[in-house]
């Protein structure tokens, strides 16, 4: 059958213009659906993967399930970090269908303060549809078995075990492994923009300080998921066990502490506000890093109350500040073996020139003093150092300048933050003149030299800091490092021993390290009676410090330096020990501050003896050193108005004290 | 059947002939998108005849049947019948503002106690016929521009304002986009369509602003940035998205479509059907069914233009207009390109008004083939 041909044969005109416009309209629907058809191609083709993982995000819903932290041990596996059990009430959104009746009925079953019910309709409002509300926690078995039993009659309402951190030592190591808590707003951003959904898991806890935050991740673990098709409305429509992903325990964190070390810290620094690091030598693991007065970890995990906290937070001791890592404190008269050893480097001073005491000398215009007053007479370096006399130092520092002297103290660790896997660390300060001229923008004062040559103006250190100089001076080649964690899942993290050595001459550091010695067994020594450990021929070499807060004025001097005692807290003087034992084989090295405590050797050095003991006692090695352990020596009390250091008995004048050597001591 | 022998007087107007007169093709088209969209809601209902697929069916073959029957109606009938359809149709019109149903907001329906009716659907059809039958008898220069167009701009302006007014913007918009492509079709300047499409856009910011009901404007607003709340009223178009998007170059499989089977996206069975396909067929199976579309819209212009009258060629291409409009403005909504309006893709989408009206237009496409001869000749488009 033949048709006429819309395009040629025109009938009349009307016909001709309708045909053309046919076509025109055809083009148009032609284009209309071509249009459509690469906006299909943008979709489907180009976009396929975005929408795709959208319609995923749809389709499925993961129920996460947290996984066990990690435990936390200390060097030899005691366990400082846990999990326990917790019963806890979960009520979900999307299955609740009369808020007000379910509380009511769940009432019966637990306590639940009608305060808790208000704040639970509010979280009900803003939290995410899918995400359970945590009603109550820590329920005894009880309650939990009766909500169990009732469940039926409770729709939306679920029981289920949870763990909740626990730390079995409480206090003792709550700066160091810090604790959990809520994850806080702050947590999620800085999560980063796409932060792991457990966190929004009801009651899960996130690492707030020390070790818990440190390695918050690698103790945390991986989130488990159950995977579920989930409708419009969210109704579960099929399980899908295939796409489960099983939760990934978090790590085991073994730290270098040694529970019994720091436990005895704690007891023995008691109520005051102080901090204690003793540190390996070998392979500079920190058995112990103590805080005092610390706080109790597990209430943190809780939450706390307001009045707890700021009970804690406006304590004068400052519980919540860890003051082995963010205390900063002049060091005093520790700091005098740096100055010795920068003496003996410059080659300025010979070691055995003498210089006499007479308990205070004039510069520039005024008197400084020496801590003896009448001063200690005829003075060589090994005697300086013994008797700690302040009038040889400030001579030496005027000599030497400060640079040399910062020099030193700066290769053995003072002002510098170490890698110890936490955060919080407080430099300090050790001044220079370029520091002065940067800082200030003024010279640095002759002055100041005499200060700084006995640890105290702008010069300011941590108890981490003192503990790692008297490690570098017993180790004495070594720029040993400080180690706290000592392995991450069954990872050994590097040791601190892997560091170079110290540029100082062994004959130098030997002859520092004998005065140090001579502090604590010569018995003219400052720390004598406080220094005897009574482990037969395990002996230690320390060097007391007693750090002023104050000035004292030429006034006050005059009518009698007045007694630690009757002062304020806050005025008092800092106590200061560092140690290292035994001395002839150094394995351990230690710091001491009591904030304020007093005297350095009536004070610190006697709590950092009783330290050290549990320290070496624990060692094979030095076990097998001592065959009859001694009882200690009496120690006779520090009667209040005495001298603030070195309480030692001025010897019978006839009896000179021995020799020491490094080989052997003789013990008196 | 020869060319011979339907030259023997009489014998075009046996039914026999006429029969075979229709064009199967453009049947067969039909019956394959009525029949994919049964297979769409067969998936969608969870591979379920019920409650939509089989009623499909159902109501496609008796729709198939009236466009058969209407396919043998003399084609002068039509035209006689062109002012009367469209008369009923705009009393219906008014009667649904005064006694009208109250559904979701919009008068819409008319409930004639035995069936619910939707007068706006007759007025598609009424309008078509309407205008061809004006234009039947207008000379070509008239029907470019003259004082008589004030005609059908009335015939399209009150029963597009009407409608508009219950409201229903979608189908408003389709009525005057119908009748605008007729008055094209009929030769209307194309400086006066492009002036008209000049002011028309001119016109929808005030419109939208002023005129419109809040949910209208939340749709527009929504349409123009879908992503600024996508569990609010963006959810729609993003849900749609999300399902095409997703479906990929061949689909997630059949009655697999996650989007649909779960409810994610609205109105599946209905305004978004086409979404469901392009979740389970993927961009293949879309274009297969544009084709079909665009299949079938080509072959009834092709009918249009080779009718022998005014009123077949303007009536059956004025059908195909709206029919086209139906796939161009629901596939631009579903793909995100046009404001959510509650317009259906035709044979597709499950609806018996929306199929019933088709039906009836492609019936009027079938007759202007099967009657492509014959000559009206009677009168001028008066209106009487």
């Amino acid at each position: 059958m033949s048709e006429p041909s819309f395009f040629f044969s025109e009938v009349n005109e009307r016909q001709g213009v309708f045909n053309r416009r046919v076509f025109l309209m055809g083009g148009l629907a032609g284009g209309g659906i071509l249009a459509l058809s690469g906006r299909l191609a943008q979709l489907q083709l180009l976009e396929f993967d975005r929408y795709k993982v959208m319609s995923t995000a749809n389709q499925f819903n993961f129920r996460i399930s947290p996984p066990p932290r990690g435990l936390i041990l200390d060097r030899f596996g005691v366990i400082l970090a846990t999990n326990r059990p917790n019963f806890r009430v979960l009520m979900m959104r999307d299955e609740l269908h009369d808020v007000g009746a379910t509380l009511d009925a769940l009432s019966q079953l637990i306590p639940l303060a009608p305060d808790r019910r208000q704040q639970l309709v509010r979280e009900l409002v803003h939290t995410p549809r899918l995400v359970p509300i945590e009603v109550a926690e820590d329920l005894t078995w009880e309650e939990f078995s009766r909500i169990n039993v009732r469940a039926p009659e409770l729709p939306g309402i679920t029981a289920d075990m949870a763990e909740a951190r626990v730390y079995p030592y409480g206090g003792a190591f709550a700066h160091v492994i810090g604790y959990v808590a809520k994850v806080s707003d702050r947590d999620l951003l800085a999560a980063g923009k796409s932060p792991d959904p457990v966190l929004h898991h009801p009651g899960f806890r996130i690492g707030k300080q020390g070790v818990e935050k440190a390695l918050d991740l690698a103790l945390r673990g991986k989130a488990g998921a159950s995977k579920t098709e989930v409708d419009a409305q969210g109704r579960v429509i099929r399980k899908d066990p295939e796409g489960d992903v099983q939760a990934v325990p978090g790590k085991t964190v073994v730290l270098s502490l040694d529970t019994d070390v720091q436990n005895r810290a704690l007891e023995v620094l008691g109520t005051e506000s102080g901090a204690c690091v003793v540190m390996d030598i070998r392979t500079g693991d920190l058995i112990c890093m103590a805080s005092t007065p610390s706080f109790d970890a597990n209430r943190f995990v809780k939450g706390l109350t307001g009045p707890e906290y700021r009970a804690l937070a406006d304590y004068e001791r400052r519980p919540l500040l860890d003051k082995a890592l963010s205390g900063t404190y002049p060091p005093g008269s520790t700091f005098k073996p740096m100055t010795a050893l920068a003496a003996l480097e410059s080659g300025m001073v010979d070691p055995e020139e003498r210089i006499n005491c007479t308990g205070q000398m004039w510069f520039g215009n005024r008197f400084f003093h020496c801590w003896k007053r009448g001063g200690h007479g005829s003075q060589n370096m090994h005697d300086a150092i013994k008797n700690s006399c302040d009038i040889y130092f400030y001579q030496t520092a005027l000599k030497i300048g400060p640079d040399r002297i910062a020099e030193v103290a700066k290769a053995f660790g003072l002002g510098q933050s170490f890698d110890i896997g936490i955060s919080g660390q407080k430099p300090g300060l050790v001044p220079s003149t370029r520091w002065k001229r940067e800082r200030y923008n003024q010279p640095w004062y002759p002055g100041e030299s005499l200060s700084f040559g006995i640890g105290q103006g702008a010069l300011s250190a941590n108890a981490l800091q003192l503990a790692v100089m008297a490690a570098r001076l017993a180790n004495g080649k070594r720029a040993l490092n400080p180690r706290l964690i000592k392995s991450i899942g069954g990872v050994e993290t590097p040791r601190g021993d892997a560091a170079p050595g110290l540029p100082f001459q062994t004959q130098h550091m030997d002859l520092v390290r004998a005065g140090m010695a001579a502090v604590a067994n010569d018995v003219t020594g400052t720390a004598y009676r406080a220094s005897q450990l009574g482990l037969g021929p395990v002996l230690m070499a320390g060097k007391t410090g007693t750090a002023q807060v104050r000035v004292i004025s030429a006034a006050e001097r005059a009518g009698g330096v007045r007694s630690n005692d009757s002062l304020p807290w806050r005025l008092r003087d800092h106590a200061l020990f560092i140690a290292f034992a035994p001395y002839d084989d150094p394995k351990y090295a230690m710091s001491v501050i009591v904030q304020h405590g007093g005297g350095g050797a009536a004070v610190a050095a006697p709590k950092g003896r009783e330290i050290m003991r549990v320290a070496l006692l624990k060692d094979a090695d030095v076990r097998a050193r001592i065959t009859s352990p001694m009882p200690l020596p009496e120690v006779a009390p520090v009667a209040p108005g005495e001298e603030q250091e070195g309480e030692a008995p001025a010897p019978p004048s006839e009896v000179v004290p021995p020799p020491l050597s490094l080989q052997g001591v003789v013990r008196p | 059947m020869t060319a011979g022998g339907l030259t023997r007087p009489g014998e075009r107007n046996r039914l026999v002939v006429k029969f075979s007169e229709i064009d199967w093709t453009l049947a067969l088209l039909i019956c394959l998108i009525a029949g994919m969209g049964s297979i769409m809601l067969y998936s969608i209902a969870g591979l379920s005849w019920a409650p939509w697929a089989a009623n499909h069916l159902v109501r496609f073959g008796l729709c198939f049947a009236l466009m058969v029957v209407l396919a043998m109606v003399d084609l002068r009938v039509w035209f006689v019948s062109a002012y009367p359809v469209y008369a009923i149709g705009l009393v219906l019109l008014l009667a649904v503002e005064v006694v009208g149903d109250v559904s979701l907001g919009a008068q819409r329906w008319l409930n004639l106690g035995f069936v619910r009716l939707q007068p706006s659907e007759i007025m598609k059809i009424g309008l078509v016929l309407a205008l061809a039958r004006f234009y039947h008898g207008l000379p070509a220069d008239e029907a470019r521009f003259s004082w008589r167009l004030f005609v059908p701009v009335a015939l399209i302006g009150v029963p597009t304002l009407l409608v508009a007014h219950q409201p229903d913007l979608g189908t408003a918009v389709l009525l005057a986009a119908t009748g605008l492509s007729v008055m094209m079709l009929a030769g209307l300047s194309l400086r006066v369509v492009g002036a008209l499409a000049l002011s028309a856009l001119a016109a929808i910011p005030p419109v939208v602003m002023f005129v419109l009901h809040d949910y209208q404007r939340n749709r527009i607003l929504t349409f123009l940035n879908p992503e600024a709340d996508p569990s609010g009223s963006g959810y729609h178009i993003m849900q749609s998205k999300i399902a095409l998007g997703s479906g990929g170059l061949l689909g997630k499989g059949f009655g697999l479509g996650s989007q649909s089977q779960l409810d994610f996206l609205p109105e599946k069975h209905t305004d978004f059907i086409f979404a469901t396909l392009a979740e389970e067929f993927g961009f293949v199976g879309c274009v297969s069914v544009l084709a079909l579309y665009l299949a079938t819209i080509t072959i009834a212009l092709r009918i249009a233009s080779v009718s022998h009258s005014h009123f077949g060629r303007l009536g059956s291409a004025g059908v195909t207009a709206t029919f086209a409009l139906y796939v161009l403005i629901n596939g631009a909504m579903v793909m995100g390109l046009a404001p959510v309006v509650g317009v259906p893709m035709p044979m597709l989408s499950f609806g018996g008004t929306v199929m019933l009206t088709v039906m009836i237009g492609f019936g009027l496409v079938q007759a202007v083939r099967v009657h492509r001869y014959s000559e009206i000749t009677s009168g001028r488009g008066t209106l009487v």
